[in-house]
């Protein structure tokens, strides 16, 4: 199968041509124009990524497996914990969002529940501290301020 | 001489207790995160830059921890090789073929030994070369103009993927991207917006540092979780250490042809830490081999220690004096220093002399640490080796978030490392290239200002770019790069793969 090159490249050649087209659109600078623009390079660059994106859908190399869907969807929950990781650090305050998400993270890894959760609280606690007092970087507390 | 003197000042710089410190800290940390299979060189300085940055260190001690960092990984990656058969990068992958056999022999300590030294014998050698051959290519690349330097630019890229790269089109497809990348924000000559959408947050571009963070770390999370690769690998055990002087010496000729070979191929462009492993130790099996070689021979893993080292600080060559990195890490280390405020290039020894030869002396030091560190406390980086990754791993993406979040306090910048961890995801599963990626948007604006300089020079004659002698053989060694690969690599990779093989069969 050669699916994925074939679809990569597509999808690259929208981004190039988008990316040419809007390049065109940028508004004259401050002074008229002069022989480069700002969009001289953009354009050179959509070129390229055109020209490659167009050999890469005619001539695509052998795909690599993509995971199957248990797994892709197992990726996607990681990669929402990490968002909401970064949502939570400040309201909720950088250790327990850090050991939540530690802990699940190498639960999902295979870690035992037990193990997992030790490993979460023990690293967000010695990384807070370090960084807090050590390095004197504040991390915010968040609901453990109070 | 010249060059003696300024050595000398720069060691009146690495001498001082700051400067060793950050040294001994760089080389531990380097030797761990080059120990870790799956981490890499590129990596473990890629997390590390958000937090010197925002420890506020001065430029000098940045660089110098950074560059023991990258020193300790090169020491750190033959430690996976000998033990599990894993090279922790690529370019210790020939240290597998004769490293893993002597510890299946029982002699797993001699070998870590040996290679230790080795590796010191590579990176003196290779930082001397430097030393010599430094300040007289920055005093040539003086004479670079505007348009001689977007030819040397064009050069990096099509040498990026190596001699050795498998698809040219990615490459520059890559490239491309990361260039792209740098153009989004206020044009710096004109004032004109790009692709901000009039968003905030984009107008001074995307931060590469979160971009390179993204990119290699949170991918290899997901690759980790995709492998269930959480519980590690068997190691074979460690023996009391045996060996004597006689064994040492038995190895130095290997491991100084090695380290020759190996700066040279670090300097020139293209060819990188993998080629120059590959080289010597091919070399060294042909000169030395009476059929022990892939069974265990010492030399056969002091030459690609000795080149995979040498290769290393042969690197930093083109990175410091034109400011144009070889390879992944060295694109790293060049991330660091933009996000310093200094420009390397040419200029970088004249307007930045204490930095560079405190630097360059450090790496002595630094070599001198690593060495003694790496005899007897092996055994304590192999305890770390047994560490599962399941436990290793989101420890490590933490801290490497917390660098993120520290360098600005935005909650914003971890949404983006995210999202270029999940395009990094993508990337490798379509096998494009990072490290172009990183590279084009290191050097997209310097590439784009040096395009301009030159056609307005020139009132807008695109033939400037073609109008010297030097730029043009800048672009014939650029065509080359991109076309030599295509004829030269499936051979050479052939012939790499077929050495690993006959290991596995043993």
């Amino acid at each position: 199968m050669r699916i994925n090159d074939r679809v990569f490249g597509m999808l690259m050649l929208i981004l190039a041509v988008v990316y040419g087209w809007e390049a065109t659109k940028f508004p004259i600078p401050f002074g008229g124009h002069e022989s480069v623009g700002p969009e001289t390079f953009p354009i050179m660059l959509s070129l390229i990524l055109g020209i490659s994106s167009i050999y890469l859908i005619v001539r695509p190399d052998p795909d690599e497996k993509w995971a199957p869907v248990a797994m892709l969807i197992e990726l996607s929950v990681v990669v929402l914990s990490m968002l909401a990781f970064a949502w939570a650090i400040e309201p909720i305050g950088f250790m327990p969002a850090a050991a939540l998400v530690v802990s699940f993270l190498s639960w999902r890894m295979g870690a035992s529940i037990a193990k997992s959760v030790i490993t979460g609280v023990t690293s967000s606690v010695v990384i807070f501290f370090l960084f807090n007092n050590v390095l004197e970087l504040a991390l915010p507390l968040g609901l453990l301020e109070f | 001489m010249d060059t003696m003197s300024l050595l000398m000042q720069g060691f009146a710089v690495a001498l001082t207790p700051e400067s060793i410190m950050f040294a001994v800290i760089g080389a531990i940390l380097g030797t761990l995160i080059g120990a870790l299979p799956g981490l890499g060189p590129a990596n473990g300085v890629a997390i590390l830059i958000p937090l010197a940055f925002s420890l506020g260190l001065s430029p000098t001690s940045s660089l110098i921890l950074l560059t023991s960092v990258y020193a300790g990984a090169m020491y750190g990656g033959r430690i996976s090789s000998i033990l599990l058969n894993i090279p922790g990068d690529e370019p210790a992958m020939m240290t597998c073929l004769d490293g893993y056999p002597m510890a299946l022999k029982g002699k797993a300590a001699e070998a870590l030994a040996i290679s230790a030294i080795a590796s010191f014998i590579g990176s003196f050698i290779a930082t001397i070369g430097l030393v010599i051959l430094a300040p007289i290519l920055a005093k040539f690349a003086l004479k670079f103009g505007p348009s001689e330097y977007f030819a040397l630019f064009a050069l990096a890229f099509a040498t990026l993927g190596g001699i050795t790269g498998k698809n040219q089109f990615k490459t520059l497809m890559a490239a491309a991207i990361g260039l792209m990348i740098a153009t989004v924000g206020i044009d710096i000559s004109t004032g004109v917006q790009r692709f901000t959408y009039n968003t905030l947050e984009l107008f001074e571009g995307v931060d590469f540092i979160i971009a390179i963070v993204g990119l290699f770390a949170i991918s290899e999370l997901l690759f980790f979780l995709e492998r269930h690769a959480g519980d590690g690998l068997k190691q074979v055990a460690i023996n009391k250490l045996k060996l004597s002087p006689k064994d040492i010496v038995k190895v130095l000729p290997a491991s100084f042809r090695g380290a020759v070979l190996g700066f040279v191929a670090g300097v020139l462009p293209g060819a990188g830490a993998s080629l120059g492993s590959f080289i010597s130790y091919t070399l060294e099996k042909r000169v030395s081999d009476k059929g022990e070689f892939g069974k265990g021979d010492p030399r056969g893993v002091a030459a690609p220690e000795a080149g995979n080292n040498g290769a290393a600080s042969g690197a930093l060559v083109p990175m410091l004096t034109l400011g144009v990195p070889g390879s992944g890490t060295t694109a790293v280390l060049l991330a660091m220093l933009i996000s310093l405020n200094i420009s390397p290039g040419p200029m970088l020894f004249q307007q930045n002399a204490d930095l560079v030869w405190g630097v360059i002396a450090a790496m002595f030091v630094g070599n001198l640490v690593l060495l003694l560190l790496n005899i007897p406390m092996v055994g304590i980086f192999v305890k770390l080796l047994s560490i599962p990754p399941k436990y290793l791993m989101p420890v490590v993406t933490l801290i490497a978030s917390v660098g993120i979040y520290s360098v600005s306090h935005s909650a914003l910048d971890l949404y983006f490392m995210v999202g270029f961890g999940v395009l990094g995801y993508i990337f490798r599963k379509v096998d494009i290239p990072l490290v172009p990626i990183i590279l084009g948007m290191l050097l997209g604006p310097e590439m784009e200002k040096s395009l301009r300089h030159a056609l307005v020079l020139s009132d807008g004659d695109w033939g400037v770019l073609f109008n010297s002698g030097l730029s043009i053989g800048l672009w014939i060694v650029a065509i080359l790069g991109l076309v030599l690969p295509v004829i030269v690599g499936p051979i050479i990779r052939a012939k790499m793969k077929k050495s690993k093989d006959t290991v596995k069969d043993v």
